[in-house]
């Protein structure tokens, strides 16, 4: 056995204890009962281990940061599931896609506080090369020249759009309810997306950008039923931009 | 301080004498830095052909499988030497190694890039790619803070 496989198990051990622990003292109280499900208590025990594991993952990069990544975190909602549902805390399945969400967020957040870290040694290490600072951090400053299209095609465009079909006195919203959301905006999102990544590479912010001004839409012309519609433009806008970022390592544009 | 070179004919390998009052902390360092200078032509092959090729002309060293390569702005070579061995060789201040399997020219280095998934990949005469491991990324800035590159 490795050095570094022997400290991944010992940290495994003691956070499976403290877990453990956390799972016999807190289980009875979340839950209002004298009883103790072995169940929760074993899932408590899982996540003390896996937040044992948890620096594990971000201490490569690429392709093995990614897998251990991805390991990690499918273990992680599994385990999280499971407490999920033996503490009773919700009644279907869309309250534990929920609390699943809520678990996502919380990684991209760990990810971005790294991310961050390696930007500025990667920025460090530019200076003390005598090279130009290079691109902003997850490249918001090159996003920015497209917020534009992205507040006209996300929120200007679906609001007039309304405003047009009021006016007319048109009973059944077509415009805005199918053609435009399940339609024109992916195209759009995924055409501006191409343009993006074909001028400035991978942008992860410009889909995150269609999807909250979209949001505000959705909140304004539909109801939460609708909040699918925010995909149809981010999940686009991201294949745009990859396909885009895919074109300019084949023939380089500058930018 | 006064620097002064004498060139004399026929010497092959440069000399260095440093005259000073006394021993004081500044000629300790002068004497380190001198020391840690490896200006040694490195032996390459091509094919059955021997060169002796001046330590700039490189972009990198790498380990390929079969043994260690050494590449140029416009050609590769064989080494016939270990990558430590050729570590060991070469300048400090110019060549660092970046992963397990490679050491480069810092002067050569032209962009580096950062991918979401934290893989730094450094560009060399602006079309090499390299790529560094996070493990060394702190002995690169070491190396380049004692070579005093900053604001060059």
């Amino acid at each position: 056995m490795t050095e570094e496989r022997k400290k991944s198990m010992a940290r495994i051990l003691i956070g499976g204890i403290l877990g453990t622990l956390v799972g016999l003292v807190l289980v009875p109280y979340v839950m209002y009962s004298r009883e103790c499900p072995p169940l929760a208590v074993l899932a408590c025990a899982a996540l003390g281990g896996m937040a044992g594991l948890a620096t594990q993952p971000f201490a490569d990069s690429g392709r093995a940061l990614l897998l251990r990544s991805a390991g990690h975190f499918i273990l992680t909602a599994a385990f999280f599931a499971l407490l999920v549902v033996e503490l009773d805390i919700t009644l279907d399945w869309t309250g534990v896609l929920f609390w699943e969400g809520l678990l996502a967020l919380l990684y991209l957040l760990i990810w971005l506080g790294r991310w961050i870290g390696w930007y500025l040694e990667v920025k460090r290490l530019r200076e003390l090369l005598g090279l130009s600072p290079g691109p902003s951090p997850l490249k918001w400053r090159e996003t920015l020249p497209y917020l534009p299209f992205v507040l006209l095609l996300c929120t200007a465009a679906p609001l007039a759009l309304r405003s047009i079909e009021r006016a007319m006195g048109t009973d059944i919203p077509a415009l805005t309810g199918i053609v435009y959301p399940m339609l024109i905006l992916p195209v759009a999102s995924f055409c501006v997306g191409l343009s993006l990544g074909k001028r400035r590479g991978l942008c992860p912010l410009f889909p995150v950008a269609c999807f909250v001004c979209y949001l505000l839409v959705v909140f304004v012309l539909y109801n939460s039923s609708a909040l699918f519609h925010c995909f149809l433009t981010a999940v686009p806008a991201l294949g745009g931009n990859l396909l885009g970022l895919c074109l300019r390592r084949v023939r380089p544009t500058g930018g | 301080m006064e620097v002064e070179v004498r060139l004399e004919q026929g010497r092959e390998e440069p000399k260095v004498v440093i005259l000073a009052g006394e021993e004081t902390e500044e000629v300790r360092r002068l004497v380190e830095q001198l020391g840690k200078l490896r200006l040694d032509p490195v032996p390459v092959r091509r094919r059955e052909e021997r060169l002796l090729l001046p330590q700039e002309t490189f972009l990198r060293f790498y380990t390929d499988g079969k043994g260690v390569s050494a590449q140029t702005g416009t050609e590769t070579f064989t080494v016939p030497l270990r990558l430590y061995e050729l570590e060991e060789r070469l300048d400090q201040g110019r060549f660092v190694r970046i992963s397990n399997g490679e050491i480069i020219n810092l002067d050569r280095v032209t962009a580096v890039d950062l991918s979401l998934s934290g893989t730094i990949r450094m560009t060399l005469n602006g079309s090499v790619y390299a790529y560094v491991s996070r493990r060394y990324v702190k002995k690169i800035k070491e190396t380049l803070m004692r070579a005093g590159r900053e604001k060059r």
